[in-house]
């Protein structure tokens, strides 16, 4: 087991030596920002090779900020090199019609049976996917209230775990489904990030 | 357990080596080749049974895809 970790370790260092090598010797600003998706993937290795409880907390936190931060440098980047003419249409095929809602379906489906931090990133995925694939007319007010009341039902489950402890598995419910709420909103603005009306 | 934690880590270092070392050097194939270092951190999870860690590393995988093919879908664009 101290072995495995060792080596695991051992690989890790080399790859992340690597791949910051790579990051280094390279000029052209796209490919640089693609070699950060990469330093990401092999530093994440780190904190999986710690192999607990406490691996999957620190991990779920970590994707999450690497996401916005790639978000936010993709932004930078298009503005700094002056990208402002928008991408025309994608592809305008059959199956971009009728795979959306299906696939959506079951990754909010899923998401809903998880509940919770990683329910609400799968189901707020099914809701990107089906955000990207079609034009979107929803008004987004609605959602960013549902999501603003899902943030006071959680702080709410908190106080009831601190004020009465015998009712936990009641906060419990509350906290999961309300940051079920809270994540899938949040996620389902990137869907929208081609631009469109009442975004 | 040691037989998938062993390939999850000759598999990221195949990757990594594959990303930083991309041979023709286009955006594409160093995105389509960021998926192999990514295959070998899901197995590295998947020897340790951390399965929540597992999925979310899936779900936002496909984000950054979503954004870094955005990014190029602009640049051809304007260029």
């Amino acid at each position: 087991m101290i072995l495995t970790y060792s080596i695991g370790l051992f690989v890790a260092f080399a790859v992340t030596g690597i791949a910051f090598f790579a990051l280094m010797r390279e000029t052209d600003g796209l490919h640089r920002l693609l070699l950060t998706d990469l330093v990401e993937v092999v530093t994440l290795a780190f904190i999986a090779l710690v192999g607990t409880d406490l691996a999957e907390a620190l991990i779920l936190p970590g994707l999450v900020v690497g996401t916005s931060e790639l978000i936010a440098l993709s932004e930078i980047y298009r503005v700094k090199e002056g990208f402002n003419r928008p991408p025309s249409d994608g592809l305008q095929i059959e199956v971009m019609e009728t795979a959306p809602p299906i696939l959506a379906a079951l990754l909010v489906g899923y998401g809903i049976i998880l509940s919770g931090f990683s329910g609400g990133a799968v189901a707020g995925l099914g809701v990107i996917f089906y955000f990207l694939s079609r034009d979107h007319h929803e008004r987004f007010e609605v959602i960013e209230t549902a999501s603003g009341y899902s943030w006071v039902i959680w702080i709410f489950a908190f106080f009831t775990f601190m004020i009465f402890p015998e009712r936990w598995f009641f906060a419990v419910m509350l906290a999961g489904s309300a940051i079920l709420v809270k994540v899938m909103a949040k996620m389902s603005i990137i869907g929208t990030m081609r631009g469109g009306p009442n975004v | 357990m040691e037989a998938t934690f062993i390939l999850g880590l000759a598999i990221l270092l195949i990757g990594v080596l594959a990303v930083a070392f991309v041979r023709p050097k286009t955006y594409v194939a160093r995105l389509i080749n960021l998926e192999i270092p990514g295959w070998g951190l899901l197995l590295v999870m998947l020897a340790y049974d951390e399965t929540l860690a597992l999925l979310t590393f899936i779900a936002v995988t496909a984000i950054s895809t979503f954004v870094i093919v955005r990014l190029m879908e602009w640049r051809d664009e304007s260029c």
